[in-house]
């Protein structure tokens, strides 16, 4: 395949699949700088909407709150995440439940976990708020990085690790020096991934984050916009928060050459 | 390498997981055989009330229709996709990666932005009104959101770059003098698709088919979104029994059912991968 | 004779219950070239990693200038291993890996690049310095492992099958390389391979490896002109053998012809026994002479160099 030119119906799969796909965001993103606001018409080139999310405190306090969350979350799924991964990839016994048990928060419906989440905190009458959420957040996000880290660990020369001994480095060193360096883009690429799945992570969010507006995270203030009361503005907030995810996992994608999981 | 020290470097994260994942999703197990209490907490008599609900006509109807949809929003995805994936690899292989990154790009955006595009697409004051009334429609057009097929649109359009990356890596791996040894024989192009390319790439098409059903199935914000306060499927039920009608045991039974559809679905797809990979040649020996 | 610098007793490995290294004693001198020869399985590996201090002997020694290091860790032996990957670390340029174990000696900045210096002229490397491995060619590459450590100057460089990787041109070249790398250091090598060609280019003396058992040692004449097994016979370098009977102590094929060979103290007459010869000890000729067998001739192959014909007396037999 990919040796002689394209059908003409071939170009045009291709032409119309990827209107499809990029048609709406599109126009998301031209609508957000309608001076009018609304699909129907448009009235001229304008960033107000820009402006005014900027002005908004509830938009501002949920940007924050989401910062927060996804920042601390991926801190320690990385952590975790990188962890469990070396520790899997230097068994020789590979047991199935512990294959599961990685994959699992990735299969399980967010809707299950969320739910199941909720009942846990309660019936532990926990206190709901960001701390919650970021609790929640690391079990996905920790099992993202595993699996990133585990497919550059995959194609890992260990002999290194033996011949920074050989050389003479204590094992401290050894990790220090020689492993963690190795290993940092894909623990960074997963990070960023883990990140911006924070960051765009709605429902889990949503159970987790307690009565009360304080614990508020971008999404849920999306979601609330969408549904109680469209005003202009959620145009550019929708780009601004598209525009950022993409970019993030571009990066990622990057330092990692194609790591991501899906990939 | 000694195997106590991959225990330590475990730990932690199992121990995270076993808190915050395992203990939870026993405890919604747990919480499915116990009864609603009268102000809507939870009584905890053990109970099969709960499971039996979920067999009655109505909730049952609603697990057919959700099954429906998806399987719906499915086979779209799986044919779409892999058309285009098939488009893709057709191109030449030097301009492949970047098609496929950009067929991909869409997915990594926020799904709440993405179904809310549609939003925008289809509602009364919406684009697709705009154009239409441009072309000249001054009738009274049907309302296109809130409707199942908005929602089956919207469950199409955010796994259909997951449906061609899935199958394009079997068709990107396809070596070309198969076709053209099928061509050589005597065969068209068509039936050297059907008979030659297809089957060898149905693993990818079937992967693409049963991810989106269950990811589908299960969903909630694109059917809360698209299809309006009336629709349901499994996914708004859930959010309602634990969100209004304060029923946490039945949302939990629900739950169950759910994990139940989509692992009996998983399995099914694991066996059909197995009997359908023994005996298979050609596909993937060229390395 | 130099003293022995490493010795080897009676050392076993075992793996629950199967004996990779199965009582393998040997000494090695100081300044030798030494080769640990054997087919994969032999153990050979297994041994150079006791070497090195990556396993542990389960049963027996490992002393090195009489002191026994069998339980050293390996970063704490003054004994470095050339990995057959290279294991050259990737985030870090070639002066860089060359650093490292002196850094690991916690060496002043100073003296390590210095010696680093001078290393990477020895080796030929002193334009790649900053270059990271995977922009290097794989024979550029063994040579920064080399140099990464021969410059902690260790009492004893292992290397494991160093010229695997390398083509054969290359590898031809590098075989004499590594002989003069040694002379010119003075450091013991030993190098395991399963190459016999390349054990009887480079060593001073050889070591034969079947099945975790050492099977005999000597220099590469002594191994070649005097195998004292039919597997080491058969294994280095190319033998004919044929079944004969010693009826009167004579020699003789099956069908009946007498010839002469060299017989070893413990044949006796009557033994059933098996004759070998190098095919370079062969002539053909079209007529009967001292010592000579009638056969005829099956098949050619052309090898440039020589030809193969494979002959028959009765019962087939390749020569050269």
């Amino acid at each position: 395949m990919g040796n002689r030119a394209p059908l003409p119906l071939t170009l045009t799969i291709l032409v119309v699949v990827f209107a499809f796909l990029y048609l709406p965001i599109s126009v998301l993103f031209g609508l957000s700088f309608n001076e009018g606001g609304m699909p129907t018409a448009w009235s001229g080139f304008s960033v107000k909407w820009y402006f005014l999310l900027f002005q908004d405190q509830d938009i501002i306090h949920a940007a924050l709150n989401t910062l927060v969350v996804a920042v601390v979350s991926t801190i320690l799924a990385a952590i975790l995440g990188t962890l469990l991964a070396i520790g899997v990839e230097i068994r020789r016994r590979k047991g199935r439940l512990l294959e599961t048990m990685i994959f699992a928060p990735m299969i399980i419906p967010d809707i299950v976990l969320a739910i199941a989440l909720l009942s846990f905190f309660s019936l532990l009458d926990v206190t709901m708020g960001l701390h919650t959420i970021i609790v929640s957040h690391v079990v996905f996000n920790l099992a993202f990085v595993c699996s990133v880290v585990r497919a550059r660990l995959k194609s890992f020369d260990w002999s290194i690790v033996e011949a920074s001994t050989d050389l003479g480095a204590p094992i401290l060193v050894t990790l220090r020096r020689i492993v963690i360096p190795v290993l940092m883009p894909a623990v960074v690429a997963g990070s960023l991934l883990a990140f911006t799945l924070s960051v765009d992570e709605f429902i889990i969010a949503f159970f987790t984050a307690g009565a009360g507006r304080a614990s508020t995270t971008l999404p849920m203030q999306i979601f609330s916009m969408i549904r109680f009361g469209v005003t202009p503005e959620i145009n550019a907030l929708s780009t601004i928060v598209m525009i950022v995810s993409v970019v993030i996992l571009a990066i990622s994608q990057r330092i990692n050459r194609g790591g991501l999981p899906g990939q | 390498m000694a195997d106590r020290k991959p225990l330590y470097l475990m730990t932690p994260a199992l121990l995270w997981l076993t808190g915050f994942m395992v203990i939870p999703c026993l405890l919604i197990l747990a919480l499915a055989f116990f009864r609603r209490g009268i102000y809507g907490g939870i009584e905890y008599d053990f109970t099969f009330e709960n499971i039996a609900l979920v067999f009655d006509p109505l909730y049952a109807g609603i697990f057919i229709k959700s099954a429906i949809i998806a399987g719906q929003s499915a086979l779209i995805a799986s044919v779409v996709g892999y058309a285009a994936a098939y488009a893709i690899a057709s191109m030449p292989k030097r301009r492949q990666p970047l098609l496929l990154f950009l067929a991909i790009l869409p997915f990594w955006s926020n799904y709440l932005v993405r179904t809310y595009a549609w939003i925008v697409l289809l509602n009364r004051e919406g684009l697709v009104v705009a154009v239409a009334r441009a072309l000249g429609y001054d009738q009274e057009l049907p309302s296109l959101l809130y409707t199942e097929g908005a929602v089956i649109v919207g469950l199409v359009y955010n796994y259909l770059p997951f449906v061609i990356l899935a199958c394009y890596a079997p068709l990107a791996r396809l070596n070309s003098e198969i076709g053209e040894a099928s061509r050589d024989l005597g065969a068209g192009r068509w039936t050297t698709f059907r008979r030659i390319t297809l089957p060898m790439t149905v693993p990818g098409l079937a992967t693409g088919f049963v991810f989106v059903f269950v990811l589908s199935i299960g969903n909630f914000v694109t059917p809360a979104l698209l299809g309006g306060g009336q629709f349901q499927m499994i996914g708004n039920l859930v959010y309602a029994q634990f969100l209004t009608a304060n029923d946490w045991p039945f949302g939990a039974a629900l739950s169950m059912a759910l994990i139940a559809v989509m692992m009996g679905l998983l399995t099914l797809q694991t066996f059909a991968t197995e009997r359908a990979s023994g005996g298979r040649a050609g596909e993937g020996d060229h390395g | 004779m130099n003293s022995a610098l490493l010795t080897i007793q009676n050392v076993e490995k075992h793996f629950n219950k199967y004996h990779a290294v199965d009582g393998i004693s040997l000494e090695i001198a100081e300044n030798e070239f030494f080769a640990l020869l054997g087919p994969s399985g032999s153990g050979k590996t297994t041994l150079l990693r006791m070497l090195a201090g990556f396993e542990t002997p389960t049963v027996g020694n490992i002393l090195l200038d009489g002191k026994d290091i069998s339980h050293i860790p390996p970063n704490h032996r003054p004994i470095n291993l050339m990995f057959q990957s290279y294991a050259l670390f990737p985030h870090m340029s070639v002066a860089q890996n060359i650093a490292y174990g002196l850094e690991m000696e916690k060496l002043p900045k100073t003296e390590i690049k210095s010696r680093v210096d001078e290393m990477m002229e020895m080796v030929q490397l002193p334009h790649l310095a900053g270059r990271k491995p995977e922009q290097l060619s794989g024979g550029q590459r063994q040579r920064v492992a080399l140099a990464r450590s021969l410059v902690k100057r260790p009492r004893l460089l292992l290397l494991d099958e160093p010229l695997g990787a390398l083509d054969k041109k290359l590898r031809g070249e590098m075989q004499l390389e590594l002989k003069r790398i040694q002379n010119q250091f003075g450091i013991t090598f030993v190098v395991v391979t399963h190459d016999q060609e390349e054990a009887l280019v480079m060593a001073d003396r050889v070591a034969i490896l079947k099945d975790g058992k050492l099977l005999q040692h000597g220099t590469p004449l002594e191994i070649y002109e005097y195998p004292q097994t039919r597997f080491a016979a058969d294994f280095i370098g190319v033998m004919n053998f044929f079944p004969a009977r010693m009826p009167d102590g004579t020699p003789t094929t099956a069908d009946g012809a007498a010839f002469k060979a060299s017989i070893p103290d413990a044949i006796r007459d009557g033994d059933e026994v098996l004759a070998a010869v190098r095919p370079e000890r062969l002539h053909l000729g079209a007529t009967a002479q001292d010592n000579s067998l009638t056969g005829t001739v099956r098949a050619i192959a052309y090898h440039g160099l020589d030809l193969s014909r494979c002959i028959s007396t009765r019962r087939s037999l390749p020569s050269r």
